[in-house]
């Protein structure tokens, strides 16, 4: 359901290039998991896939059902079934996390041909998402993410996450930040949202939020591209030899190039 | 309605002044000589003056001004629709600065509370003590107009111990007239010891008619006693508003009070608190929304004088279109006054390319035991915000819609009168549904 074909994309303001050629395809029922050490463009691929405006796309594609996405703005391509949960939820005062996931919810439901619901309805729905990431119903008329937490936070977007279910759910270091409660917590909710019809990015320093979650493929970025691909073992590999094995595999591709 | 037309330069609106016929009141006659002589010193302000650097004044001196001789009407549609409900028995109306007797009300309050309007106390010891004693004429014209020209006013008093039942509304009004003309309402509050009100002051103009009103209100509270002041400004677009407000506040007491500017093509807010003890608490918040061509200029002074003095002034202000907000903050903390705890914000959102903003914190500290935090921030949005609104569903106009509303909401939260708290919600989202937000170029090609 998402391929991104050869995709550049530089920083607006600087010109500086920082995806080099990234090529992936994720498709329906898969888990994928990014890894690669700080600095290597991961959570720019990430932002990229969801039109950060920061960014700009200078060659390659991202199709998502077969159509490009690069025209289309942030609030279209949550429409089309994308998500992508932030590594730095932004904080929001003034608004409450329900008027936010209502709003957010009816647009959605809205585009996608699904049955908008009034507030009473939405609260009725909501109760049973508040359980999946096991949080607290008082959180729902806090302003978002205003004065939580790292870990509420992160728990905070799995929990919007359920609630506008996805179609393509890009999670950006979920698990940084988080205690082992509450990454097993959030991975648990993770999987059990997770089904035959979606796909999930995973993107990740550690291998061990892999322990929860299992992934189908994990992919090594380094300098701007996937420099190797492989089935949930490269994982440990990773953790075992890290990154810097395969540093040369970028040079030498960028050379070749 | 007849008027006395006078050709309009600064000259001539103290000339206007000088001139408007006294209304019989004996019993003002000192007040107009002293403002009279006041006046006779006082040149029109002009931007060489440092005061006035960033307010542009055309508005006042291009029109042709003339004093109303003849009380306005409005149908009682019109004015009932101002009404807040819970001042169904405690409300004063004034239309053009006159009060309105079959329109008002104020059997709701309660034992120790006198309401009403300030002609009809010509002996009353509390008006003969404080009424243009606490006013301060000094170097400004437009208090100077005021105390020559007002014809009636608000007066509201508190005995000992006395406490409101019900938030008292008094609400200003200003019709419609063939030539543009000069309101200058009045107001007189003073809470005597232990005492509790809470004041709904109003401004409507209604549509698009021209005036000039230039409220003045003298506020004592005293020993233990609270006042929660709301000012709403929502007169017409074509207004000039120039208010003057003044607090004394003496030992233990509070002054709590929160403007809202929303109307007006001119205003000039100028509130004063002054410490006359120790141990006060005051707030003085205020919340802009302006777009169009509207100039709205707040000039604030928070005069600590004693020690052990909490005070807070946040001052939030949104600017669209060609709107230019000025704000200039002065916290003065005397030699003597120690532990002070002052804490001074004004944020503003641009939200146009054509927008102005001056902000000018001014803060002069003789005292060295205190704790004085200000700030000023001029910015738009966030990106972040907007991209993280935007993931979650929302167009980029109605991310900025929310934000622009959670922006502005914070500054209201505090006002404790359930129908107003509601309106004020109404009149910002009403702004930032109105105001459709310039789109940032967009970047993903």
């Amino acid at each position: 359901m998402l391929e991104i074909k050869n995709l550049h994309a530089i920083v607006e303001s600087e010109g500086i290039e920082i995806l080099k050629g990234v090529n992936l395809t994720v498709n329906k029922g898969e888990i994928h998991a990014i890894m690669g050490p700080n600095g290597s463009g991961k959570s720019t691929l990430a932002k990229v896939v969801a039109g950060h405006p920061n960014y700009e796309v200078t060659d390659g594609d991202i199709l998502f059902n077969g159509e490009s996405i690069l025209e289309l703005d942030p609030d279209e391509r949550a429409h089309a079934g994308l998500f992508l949960a932030f590594q730095y939820p932004v904080e929001v005062p003034g608004v409450t996390n329900t008027t936010l996931l209502r709003e957010s919810y009816n647009t959605i439901a809205a585009s996608r041909g699904r049955e908008e619901l009034d507030p009473l309805e939405f609260d009725d729905y909501i109760q049973g998402k508040l359980e999946l990431v096991e949080m607290n119903p008082d959180f729902l008329e806090r302003s978002v993410n205003t004065g939580f937490s790292g870990g509420e936070k992160k728990r905070n977007e799995i929990f919007q996450m359920a609630v506008l279910q996805p179609v393509l759910s890009l999670l950006d270091e979920t698990d940084s930040g988080l205690d082992i409660d509450a990454l097993r917590i959030v991975a648990d909710g993770i999987n059990k949202l997770h089904g035959d019809d979606d796909g999930v990015v995973l993107i990740t320093h550690y291998q061990r939020l892999l322990n929860y979650i299992v992934p189908d493929y994990v992919h090594v970025m380094i300098g701007g591209k996937i420099v190797k691909s492989g089935g949930k073992e490269l994982a440990f590999e990773l953790e075992e030899k890290g990154y810097d094995w395969l540093e040369s595999l970028a040079t030498v591709n960028g050379e070749a190039k | 309605m007849t008027a006395h037309p006078t050709r309009i330069e600064p000259s001539i609106l103290h000339k206007l002044a000088m001139h408007s016929p006294d209304p019989e009141n004996r019993a003002w006659t000192v007040i107009r000589e002293k403002c009279m002589m006041k006046l006779n010193s006082t040149p029109f302000p002009h931007r060489k003056i440092e005061e006035w650097r960033f307010t542009d004044l055309k508005t006042i001196t291009r029109t042709e001004f003339t004093s109303l001789d003849k009380a306005g009407t409005l149908p009682a549609s019109d004015i009932e629709k101002y009404f807040i409900p819970e001042s169904d028995r405690s409300r004063l109306v004034f239309i053009n600065g006159r009060f309105h007797a079959n329109y008002s009300s104020i059997g709701g309050l309660g034992k120790g509370v006198t309401v009403g309007n300030l002609r009809n106390f010509p002996k009353n010891k509390v008006v003969q003590e404080y009424l243009n004693k606490l006013v301060n004429y000094e170097g400004d014209v437009f208090t100077c107009f005021n105390g020559l020209m007002f014809e009636d006013g608000a007066f509201i008093h508190l005995e000992k111990g006395a406490k409101a039942e019900a938030p008292i509304q008094v609400l200003n009004l200003y019709t419609d007239s063939a030539k543009p003309f000069i309101a200058n309402p009045r107001m007189l509050v003073v809470a005597e010891e232990e005492s509790d009100v809470t004041i709904i002051e109003d401004h409507i103009g209604l549509s698009d008619n021209r005036y000039m009103t230039i409220p003045v209100c003298e506020v004592k509270v005293k020993q233990k006693a609270h006042i929660h002041h709301v000012r709403i400004q929502r007169d017409s677009t074509e207004a000039i508003h120039m208010s003057r407000p003044i607090t004394y506040v003496e030992k233990n007491s509070e002054y709590h009070s929160y403007t809202i500017t929303l109307g007006a093509k001119l205003s000039r807010n100028e509130p004063r608190v002054i410490q006359e003890d120790e141990e006060v608490n005051f707030t003085l918040d205020g919340l802009v929304l302006i777009d169009g061509e509207q100039i709205a200029d707040t000039h604030s002074v928070m005069d600590h004088r004693f020690s052990h003095a909490n005070s807070h002034q946040l001052h939030k202000v949104v600017v669209n279109g060609k709107g230019h907000s000025i704000f200039n903050g002065k916290i003065f903390v005397r030699r003597d006054a120690q532990k002070i705890d002052s804490f001074q914000e004004n944020r503003n959102l641009l939200l146009s390319y054509d927008g102005l903003v001056n902000t000018k914190p001014q803060l002069e500290i003789f005292a060295d035991d205190v704790l004085c935090s200000h700030g000023a921030t001029i910015g738009n949005f966030e990106p972040e915000e907007v991209f993280y609104l935007q993931s979650r569903g929302m167009t980029e106009e109605k991310a900025k819609e929310v934000l622009t509303y959670a922006f502005a909401l914070e500054t209201i939260e505090n006002v404790k009168v359930e129908s107003v708290h509601k309106l004020l919600v109404e009149e910002v989202h009403r702004y930032t549904k109105a105001n459709s937000i310039p789109k940032q170029k967009k970047v993903i090609v």
